[in-house]
């Protein structure tokens, strides 16, 4: 191996040096991939000796696929996602997975369309109502059967008494193609992460119901992933990438402006390819619903929170496996505390965290009340998986949505 | 099959290479002088692997490899007479995969190419990490320069200037090393 890199770069060589210095980043195009793109674009990764390459990926299932092959090195990745691959769920072969950093939390919505707002839907009673009374099913669509937009679709249906696999249909769109099946009527709704929730509203074509904060403040959203394969061979090149990405993040908040230039960036043909005005205002929590109401939300995507997004807590991961549980997706069990210990790199965030001055508690656990008054904080999985009225655990086949 | 471009320059040995590479069923699709334009040659032809058949390799020959290696690269097999170490180097720096001295057997050959396409790739990746490498470091160099003038124009410190760059980047939907050259041009202007 040559080691080209001598004088004013001779650091580089030592024990820290990445072991790999060209990364290709896998995106989605969604508000909440900024950090990403900021990382990549904006010389943070450079003083590290990395080189990011950006690589937009058309759906969950091929971002999932490129992962798993190594085309893509590491991705902006549903949290469900990860997990789903680590465990095999999904008509996918078990890969050892790791969730390297948070990227960002809240920020997703749940829309319904122009219809079921003329028929008076608007509220989330009415909804119930209509669900238990039409004879035909309503089809809500979200991005990935293990997903996020998948569990926080079932979590808010199932807290409004509509069991999401018996009483409704899911279907699967990609985000950026969920308003195109919505003006088409193929779905009555979704769950999507932005600017294509609030395009939709923005385009007339229906409104907000819930936003995914409303359901859980400050939830977990997506992740930086990777195969457990890559962190083992290219430590330092994973550190590099998080300490990158952990500056991005914290760059995107230090203020409004540079979160507006965030929009600007992001609404680029390469990235988001959606205009300004359907990207900047829910970025600064400035919410429209659709349907007269406009609010500052105080739970609003975020990418930083002086590291409290960032820190990849073993409650987090734990979290989507009892939703898997809850829903058939997983038939027993699993380890829920070991298999997180596994997936979030909790030692290397921290690493990561203090080289570039940023707080990582030393707590591995959060705790945090949802939509239905539950409280999740880690304890007993297996028990709170259990805990739920309506579920699917019973199930002889996994009920995975068709596809 | 393999598309073989054959270069001789041995006039008395003639043909002894490309009968070796027909017996052991290779194609040999061009057979050229060592007089030629090369990477005119590689154009044209789009050959697998060029092999050249040398008595002693000159500086020309070299050149010409060079030239190939850096635009339009291929694994490249010289046989050779010549059994002097330094010419040896010469050629596998220049961008040779393999230096075979005298003793062409057809049943060689294949296992010769086999470790030269090999040799090839990965020298190939390793190429490519490099100019990664060069181009980061370069990139880097860039910024910095620009970053310095732009505190000088703005008397303000480091990271302000850092993030005045970055803003006017990505307001503009550009790569902050846009932004930098933009200063850089705007500084040499004004100068």
């Amino acid at each position: 191996m040559i080691e080209p890199h001598t004088g004013p770069l001779a650091w580089v060589n030592g024990s820290d040096a990445p072991e790999k210095t060209e990364i290709n980043l896998g995106f989605m195009a969604l508000s909440d991939c900024a950090s990403v793109v900021v990382a990549a674009t904006q010389g943070f990764a450079q003083p590290y000796g990395l080189t990011l390459n950006l690589k937009r990926q058309s759906s969950w299932a091929s971002l999932r696929d490129n992962l798993v092959s190594g085309q893509i090195d590491a991705a902006h990745s549903l949290y469900g996602l990860i997990y789903a691959v680590h465990l095999g769920i999904g008509g996918v072969a078990a890969t050892d997975m790791a969730v390297l950093m948070g990227l960002n939390q809240n920020g997703q919505s749940i829309n319904l369309s122009h219809g079921l707002q003329a028929l008076g839907v608007t509220r989330p009673e009415a909804l119930q109502q209509h669900v238990h009374q039409s004879r035909s099913k309503l089809t809500f669509a979200q991005t990935f059967p293990t997903g996020t937009h998948a569990m926080w679709l079932y979590y808010w249906l199932a807290s409004q008494g509509i069991h999401p696999l018996q009483d409704v249909d899911s279907v699967v769109v990609p985000p950026q193609q969920m308003v195109a099946h919505l003006q088409a009527g193929r779905i009555d709704g979704f769950c999507v992460g932005e600017p294509w929730a609030a395009s939709a509203v923005k385009q007339n074509m229906g409104f907000t119901l819930s936003t995914t904060q409303a359901l859980w403040p400050d939830h977990p959203e997506k992740v930086l992933g990777c195969t457990k394969a890559f962190v083992e061979q290219y430590p330092n090149t994973a550190r590099a990438l998080v300490m990158a990405i952990l500056e991005a993040s914290r760059f995107i908040e230090q203020s409004a402006e540079n979160r507006r230039s965030t929009a600007q960036l992001l609404s680029a043909p390469e990235y988001l390819n959606a205009p300004v005005e359907c990207i900047e205002p829910r970025l600064l929590g400035d919410y429209h619903d659709g349907l007269g109401n406009h609010w500052q939300d105080p739970h609003a995507l975020r990418f930083h929170g002086d590291g409290a997004v960032n820190l990849p807590y073993l409650s987090d991961g734990m979290w989507f496996m009892t939703q898997f549980r809850r829903w058939g997706l997983l038939r027993e069990d699993p380890d829920y505390l070991g298999i997180a210990r596994q997936v979030q790199q909790l030692a290397l965030y921290r690493d990561a965290a203090s080289a570039v001055g940023v707080t990582a508690g030393t707590t591995d656990m959060r705790s945090s009340q949802l939509i239905d008054g539950k409280v999740w904080d880690g304890t007993d999985p297996a028990a709170y998986a259990r805990s739920f009225a309506l579920h699917a655990m019973s199930a002889n086949t996994p009920l995975l949505a068709r596809r | 099959m393999l598309r073989i471009l054959l270069i001789n320059d041995t006039a008395k040995k003639v043909g002894r290479l490309k009968a070796a590479l027909t017996e052991a069923g290779f194609e040999v699709i061009d057979e050229s002088g060592l007089t030629i334009d090369l990477p005119g040659r590689v154009e044209t032809v789009r050959p697998d692997v060029i092999l050249i058949d040398t008595e002693s390799p000159s500086r020309d020959v070299m050149e010409q490899v060079v030239l190939v290696s850096r635009d339009q690269p291929r694994p490249i097999v010289m046989f050779t007479d010549e059994h002097d170490p330094g010419v040896m180097r010469q050629a596998i720096k220049s961008g040779v995969s393999a230096y075979i001295v005298e003793g062409i057997h057809a049943q060689r050959l294949q296992p010769i190419l086999d470790v030269a396409m090999a040799r090839f790739e990965s020298d190939q990746a390793l190429r490519a990490q490099l100019h990664a490498r060069d181009q980061q470091l370069a990139e880097r160099k860039r910024i910095e320069l620009a970053k310095g003038l732009l505190m000088k124009m703005k008397t303000c410190n480091e990271e302000e200037a850092y993030t005045l760059m970055r803003r006017q980047a990505m307001s503009r939907q550009q790569k902050l090393i846009q932004v930098a050259e933009q200063i850089i041009a705007m500084s040499e202007l004004l100068g």
